[in-house]
Parts: C-alpha cells; structure tokens; sequence
C-alpha cells in the first residue's frame, strides 16, 4: 500500500508547514459555529474541515434517504379494501452493486482524510516544549521545566507543546475543546499530546483569582482563555475538574514561568499562612471546606483542636505533634483515617514542599483570622 | 405427509376464526406453577416481556432523574454528586444489560422464532426455561446491589476505578451481569440449534423470514463474544476481592487491557442489539407494503456480515486511550467498513416502499421512524470513525447522541413496533391504533429534541457524566430534558394503548396485518402447541394471493392460487 506509507512523512511536513505558518503571525481564532467551539489552535483547521465534509455526506444521504421514504409512503399509500399493486421489482442487482460500491468509496475518503489530519494530531514536532502533568482526583498539576508549577494551564504561543501526562490514581482524560485535542491519562504509564496555539489570551484578570471560587464556572474574564476538562469519569469530583488554558506570548510566558517557580520562596516565613495558605488551599477545596460543613473530607474550621484531641496524637504516641499528624495526612493519606470519612485523599508527596505544608498547617491554625465567606484575611495590615 | 385437498377458501378461515375461544397456551393450563414451571416458549417469553417492561421503567426513571438533574448547572435535584454518578450508572446498566439485550431475543425471539419456523418449541425447552431464571438471579442481584449502596462506575466498570470505589454494589452487580451473560449465551446456543435443526420441510435457509436470519445472527454473536464479558467481569472480581493485579496498575495489572477485554464484548454487544431490531424492521415494512421485500438476499447477507465485521472493530472506543496509532488506523478502517452493509439494508428498505401498497399501521410507524433515526445514528457513526474527529467527539455528548440515536431510536423503537405488530397475535386483542400512532409520533419528536440537542452539546465540548457544567451550555440541557418529558408522556400513552387493550381491546384476527409468514397461519393467540397441523411453507414475502376480509377484521391467505402456482402440493 505505497499511498499509505506516502502519506506519513507527508502529514509530518504539513505540520512543520503549519508550524512555519505559525511563527510568521497568524490569523485569529476561528468563532464558534453551529457545531463547533471556537477553533484555537493550529490543528483545529484540519479538524473542522474534515468534520464539514463529512456533515455535508451526511446531509446529503439523509435528505435522499427521507424524501424518498416520505414520497413514496405518500405515493403508494394503501387504504383498505383495495387491491394490492403486483407490479414491482423484486430487485436490481445493478443497482444494489452500485448502492454498496458507491458508500464503500465514500467512506475511503472519508477514512484517508481523517486519517491524515490525525496524524497531524498525533505527530509532534521535534522542538516541542514539554510540560508534565499529573492528574489525581481531582485536579491537574501542571510541572513546567524550571520547576514551577500551576493548575491552570499556561502555554506559550506560537510555539508546539507536548504534554506528558500521568495520573495518581484512576482513568482521566485531559480535552481542550477549543484545541481539538484529548488524550486519555493513564495510571501505571505516560501518554502524550501536543498542540501549538498562536493567538495569546493573555494573563487571567484579578477576578479569576478569587479564592473562594468553588467551581470555575464563574463569569467569563473577557479574555478567550480556553476550557480544559477532564472526559475519563474518575468519581464525584469529575465534572469539578475543569480548569483554563492560557496563552501568553513568549516574553509574558517566560517571566510567568519564572515568577511562578519561586513564588512560595519570597514569602516570609511569617507570611506564609496568609499569603500562600489561601492559594495553595485552593487545591483542597474540591474536598474540604472551612466553615464547618463536612464534604468528603472533614472541614477544616476547628481541625487543630479535633487533631489535638485524637488517641494516636501525643508525646510518646504514634504521633507526637499534631503538626506531625496533619503533615502525615497530606503526604500519607492513609496512614490515619478517621471515620467516618473514606480513604479518597490523593498523596501530595512531590507536589508540596516543606515550606507549603507549613503554610497550610499555618493556616489551619489562624483560620479565625480568616472571614469564612470570603476567604478575606481579617487582621490584614500587611497583607497588600 | 399426505397430500390434504384444499378448499379454495374458506375453511381455513373459518378454522382461525373458531380457535380463539377455545384453547391457547394462555388458557391451556392455569395457575402460578403452570407458569413457573412452564417449558412452552410462548410463556417464557411472555415472562421475559414483563421483567424487561419493568426493567424498562426502572431504566425510563433513572434517565428522568438525570435529565432532570441536569436542568441547571451545579445542584438541581440532588446536591451530591455521587447520587447522580449512581444514576447514570445505573441507567446504563440496567438498559443495557436488563432492558435492550434481551428485549428483542429473549422477549418477542422466544414467542415469535419457533412460531415462525412452524415448530412446536425451540430445541431446548428445559435449558430455555434455565436461562429465564439466570436471567431473573442478575435482575434480582441488580436490586440487591441497590440496596448495598448501589454502583457509581459507569456501565462500563473502567479500571481501576472499578476496583478502588468504596461503592456497596460493585460486586454483586457484576455477579448479576455475568449471570444475565449466560442467560444470553444460552438463548443464543437454544436459537442456533433450533434455526438449523427445527426448519419445517420446505423452508430452505433462504426462504427464512428475515427476522429469523436476524436472529440468528445475533445468537451467533452472543456465543461467540459473551464469555469474553463472562471472564472478564470475573477477573475484575477476582481483582477486588483478593487484590490480585490483573488490570490495576499500582498491583501490576493494565487497565487498557481491560478495555480490550470489555469492548471485544460490549462492541458485538451494540449488534446483539441493532440486529434483531432490523430484522423487526424488515418484517414491518414487508407486510405492511404488502410487497415482496426488495433485495432478499442482500438483507440476509448483510446480517451475516455486520455479526463478523462486529468482531473486528472494538478499538474503536479506544482512540483516545494511549493504543498504538498504527492500531487506531487499522481499527478506523474496519470501523468503516460496517457502514456499508448498514446502509444496505437502509436501502433496501427503502427500496420495499417503491411501488408497494404502504398501509400506515401503528408498527408501520414504528419502522418510519427507525428508518428516520437509525439514518442518523449510523451516519453519525462516520463522525466517530474518522480519527481526527473522534479525537475531538470522544467521550463528549455526542458520543451519548450518536449511541442513543442506534440503542434508544433504533433498537428499542424497532421492539416498541414489534412489540405493537406481534401483540395482537401473543394476547390476541387489538390495541387502539390511533392512539398507538398517536403516542409513536410523541415518542419520535421528544426523542429527537432530546438527543438531536445533545449532538450539538457533544462537538461544542460538553463531557459526558458530568454533574455539573459550564452555564453556556444550559440551553441544550434545558431542551433535552424537556424532550425527554415528552418521550416520556409519549411511552405512557404507548402503555396505556397496548395495555387497555386488555380490558377494551377488540378480539385480534389470526392475521391482522396480511402476513405470510407462519406465525401468521395459526390462532391468535396461539393454541400450546402453535399449529393444528404442520402448516404449509411458501414464499414468505409473497402477498398477492392474501387477501382482506371484512368479516373477521384480518387477512387470510389463498393457499390453492400459490400451489396452483409453484405447483408444489401443500
């Protein structure tokens, strides 16, 4: 099959083309229509296009198929007590070849097209930036090379991205609508996506960060940032695990990048609980909460002196401090769970440092200092 | 056998006519244990009639609850997520595993297969009756594991999260599928021996009906791919219980493997249930065209074809999941080529209406309807095969729209029309046929505003089991729930025409439709052993010698003109 094997190093040019086209500037998102989202990214053409032409098949098909349904119900129409027609084709060998040859071509093109613009899907460019992602119920961590890290996904653009995504616990899949792509995280080994954007969105605006957020589908920043979701079922949180893509230039993107691996680092050790606490809280949120009501982890309004009272926390028990108890549970959910609650956490180990873990036992310990609606630091003189 | 002169007409009819008030295998034995301990096939299916009805309703609720829930993003009905995860799951069960997959075999198969091949029974009575009762431990074991907590693992039972929920009812809800599985393999296994062994002298395999070549290649199906399910189900038993790593990878197992496993079955599995739906199709619009069905022997051929072809495509649910591109091609390719048998049959279906006498009967409906809604659920099939395109529809709702399109619009409509074409001749009452009509019309808008909506929520990005979504797409999920209202008002009426023929229904001729084939020949309903004598066979789809007749409200057949004819004696 020498057309076949044509057609690999072909689809492998038309992306570099593609992402040649992409450096030199180009054109905006294409908009949402009837059937598809808007279009972002430099594979989505080739997606869309193959999606028209097989809709227009269809439409095609379906309308013959229905209106001769309909005309020759309405023609032949037989209502009872006459007689029967006796004159009709038992079959036509000619025709019936020609209606099971004419499809069998058809659906060969349709194959050989979207055969070739999944290679370009599939293919990524050798100079791609790689990001590394983990998925764990539920939620995404998304590692970038200089060792920052983010739950939202910041792509640079005009340039091929390749994720390599593996999960902690069960199935899920990382889709990006807007970008054509899906890929499905599988525990146990690394899978990979890629795609290349060039229409920056931009940095989130300030209410996007609103800690107290619960879900993302708060109003739309006016920026064309792109919805990311997870389409593998993974358990109760699954339809919680969406989050954003964002594009931003190289320059924005590289000082992002920066700011965002050290950012735990500027804090001062006596800042940490307001500054990082509420951030990194929201990683927890999906599961506990802070003013009292119990989600499928406890809440962590009063969580100090409930961990003080428990048997095993003490000097000279299995845990000495209740600071020990707490970090344990973030990094060993296991090890201790208290009934009634299930054994759901995932394990932060490698996502949260020493300094992070003290922040949030930090912030455990001033909640009171917190407003438990708006999550708002009450003694804040230093705080901004 | 000796020759019997035949009359020109009349005695046969006036031997149908004198049947009904006398005995049928409804009223040849009575009581409890007349019927649990029944080997008639006509009962067996009758029972499976009511537990899949039943099934069906407990399905119908779930799917309401859903949709309901769905109405509006975040909390609409419940506020825990886990309670709507265990909804849809058990929707999909339960319409799969209870509801579609025996409706059509198992149900009307049972009452109709050896009527139809002019036997007294299927081959296997004892081992017919096994099956129901396998099949009423899965249903049973079902509302079990509801009442263990139930199952929040999707119809599919995905590793590893199968085996890490904390969910009650995992294990005895696959227990019940595994049961239910065999209880398939053995209708199946009862069915091929019976089509090869019990055809009636003179019904060569292309004089068969075509319903039977339906069958049969859906009996073909369900043995060669149900112990695949069987076995995998139980290593995923195996797995939860004793920890031992076959598909979880933290012990060393593969969960891709199992979606190999599982869709080796479960794709075949779309066919056990798309398959005896077009033989009803074929059937319905054959008779009610009074016409010889066109391109006989492509319909029965393309059967055959999609049963193998079913064999070879199951990667295609795994586009996405991390299997070789090289495996993804090969599979999209295969995939493509099931298109051509079904479209076909579409045409030949098609073709049938061509100059024929269209008489617009409630199970007519029916089957317009599925020509209608199998022609978008296969052609959306396109959009699923290609790669490029399923990399951005998979597992969103247009996946959802696309299955319910061929399970909901074609398979279980083509089981309501059966339902309504054979129901006169297995309780022997007509239905209200307005009213039937009435309701297929209802059934056939809300279905389509319920899942033609979810077409354009799936490509625009919406996942499918998703509790909660993004406000933008509010819209569609308020349309589709109030489909979904619609369609359910339109089944209520559909019970309510089917079963007030009970109390109001008038008596049903023997044939009422103009039939030729042999369910056709005896009572309605049947007498126990279905036929007084060993009924003639002829051309099946030959209606010209059928004719209506005022007195008793159906059709007889001139049996003298057709010998007269082929020159064959009766």
């Amino acid at each position: 099959m020498p057309t076949m094997l044509q057609l690999l190093p072909n689809a492998a040019a038309h992306a570099v083309a593609a992402a040649a086209a992409a450096q030199s500037g180009a054109a905006e998102p294409s908009p949402r229509t009837f059937w598809m989202p808007p279009g972002a990214s430099t594979i989505a053409p080739g997606v869309d296009l193959t999606l028209e032409v097989i809709n227009w098949i269809c439409y095609a098909f379906f309308a013959v198929i229905v209106a001769l349904m309909v005309y020759f119900v309405a023609k032949y129409r037989h209502r009872r007590g006459e007689r029967f027609r006796t004159e009709f084709p038992h079959h036509n060998t000619p025709l019936e070849i020609g209606w099971s040859v004419l499809p069998t071509l058809i659906v060969i093109g349709i194959f050989v097209v979207g055969f070739r613009s999944y290679l370009d899907i599939y293919t990524a460019p050798k100079n791609a930036f790689d990001i590394k992602v983990t998925a764990q119920k539920w939620g995404w961590t998304f590692q970038y090379p200089n060792g920052a890290q983010s739950e939202d996904l910041y792509v640079p653009s005009g340039k091929p991205v390749r994720l390599v995504l593996r999960s902690n616990d069960v199935l899920h899949s990382l889709y990006i609508p807007d970008f054509r792509v899906k890929r499905d995280v599988v525990p146990g080994r690394y899978t990979y996506m890629w795609f290349q954007c060039d229409h920056p969105t931009g940095l989130p605006g300030a209410e996007l960060r609103d800690p107290n957020a619960k879900t993302v589908s708060g109003p739309l920043d006016a920026s064309q940032r792109h919805a990311l979701h997870c389409t593998e079922y993974c358990g109760t949180g699954h339809s919680k695990m969406n989050r954003y893509v964002y594009v931003l230039d190289e320059t924005t993107f590289g000082e992002w990048m920066s700011k965002q691996a050290q950012w735990i680092d500027d804090i001062p050790e006596e800042e940490l609980f307001f500054k990082a606490g509420p951030k990194l809280f929201q990683r927890c949120v999906q599961c506990h909460s802070l003013d009292g009501v119990n989600g499928i982890g406890p809440s962590w309004k009063g969580i100090i002196d409930r961990v003080k009272a428990y048997p095993m926390v003490g000097e000279g028990k299995k845990y000495a401090t209740y600071q020990d108890y707490i970090r344990t549970s973030i990094l060993v959910p296991g090890d201790y769970v208290v009934p009634p609650y299930a054994n759901a956490m995932p394990t932060f180990k490698g996502q949260l440092n020493d300094k992070a873990i003290d922040a949030l036992i930090g912030y455990m310990e001033h909640l009171d200092d917190f407003d438990p609606k708006t999550g708002k630091y009450l003694k804040a003189p230093a705080a901004k | 056998m000796t020759t019997v002169p035949l009359p020109t007409s009349g005695p046969i009819r006036d031997t149908l006519e004198a049947r009904p008030d006398s005995d049928n295998y409804l009223t040849h034995t009575r009581g409890v244990l007349s019927w649990v301990f029944t080997l008639d096939h006509k009962r067996i299916g009758v029972m499976y009639m009511w537990a899949v009805l039943a099934s069906f309703l407990l399905g119908g609720i779930f799917a309401l609850l859903l949709r309901t829930e769905l109405l509006t993003p975040g909390p609409t009905i419940t506020a825990d997520a886990s309670v709507y995860n265990k909804w849809f799951t058990l929707h999909g069960a339960i319409m799969v595993f209870l509801v579609i997959i025996p409706s059509i075999p198992a149900a009307l198969g049972n009452v109709i297969l050896p009527i139809m091949l002019g036997a007294k029974d299927v081959a296997f009575p004892k081992l017919n009756l096994f099956s129901f009762y396998l099949w009423m431990s899965g249903a049973v074991l079902c509302i079990v594991s509801l009442a263990m907590g139930g199952f929040d693992t999707g119809w599919t039972f995905y590793t590893p999260y199968s085996t890490t929920t904390d969910t009650g009812g995992v294990i005895p809800v696959l227990t019940a599928v595994f049961l239910l599985g065999f209880s398939s393999i053995f209708t199946g296994l009862n069915f091929v021996v019976t089509v090869h062994k019990l055809r009636p002298p003179g019904m060569t395999w292309f004089r068969m009906p075509l319903f039977l070549w339906a069958l049969y290649a859906t009996a073909i199906i369900q043995v060669l791919a149900t112990p695949v399910l069987g076995i995998t189900l139980l290593l995923l038993i195996v797995e939860r219980t004793i920890n031992i790593g076959i598909f979880n990878p933290s012990m060393g197992g593969d969960p891709v493997l199992y979606q190999h496993f599982f869709w080796f079955y479960s794709h075949p599995a779309v066919y056990i249930m798309i398959l005896p739906a077009m033989g009803i199709i074929s059937e319905i619009i054959a008779i009610n065209s009074h016409r010889s069905i066109f391109g006989y022997r492509f319909i029965a051929f393309s059967s055959i074809a999609i049963a193998m072809f079913s064999f070879i495509v199951w990667g295609h649910h795994m586009f996405t999941s991390g299997q070789s591109p090289l495996m993804n091609t090969l599979f999209s390719a295969i995939s493509f080529s099931v298109a051509i048998p079904s479209a076909v049959k579409v045409f030949n279906w098609v073709a049938t209406l061509y100059k024929g006498s269209v008489s617009l009967t409630t199970p007519m409906w029916y089957a317009l309807a599925f020509i209608f809604l199998f022609t978008i659920g296969g052609l959306t099939g396109l959009h699923l095969a290609t790669l490029s395109t399923d990399v951005h529809l998979h597992d969103t709702y247009f996946v959802v729209a696309h299955f319910h399109y061929v399970m909901m619009g074609s398979a279980l409509i083509a089981m309501i029309g059966g339902l309504h074409h054979w129901w006169p001749k297995i309780f022997g009452r007509m239905y209200h046929e307005k009213l039937g009509t009435v309701a297929c019309w209802i059934i056939f808008i809300g279905f389509n505003v319920t899942f033609f909506t979810q077409f354009m929520l799936g490509s625009q990005g919406m996942p499918r089991r998703y509790y909660d979504y993004q406000p933008e797409y509010q819209v569609y999920h308020v349309i589709s729930t109030m489909g979904s209202y619609i369609m359910a008002f339109g089944f209520t009426l559909t019970a309510v025409s089917l079963f007030g023929s009970f109390f109001t229904g008038q008596r049903a001729p023997a044939n009422p439709w103009g039939g030729r084939s042999l369910e056709w020949q005896c009572a309605s309903p049947p007498p126990f052993d279905n036929f007084a004598k060993t009924p003639r066979v002829g051309d099946c789809y030959d209606f010209t010698d059928v004719h209506w007749d005022e007195k008793t409200g159906g059709y007889w057949v001139d049996e003298s003109a057709d010998t007269a004819k082929d020159g064959r004696p009766a």
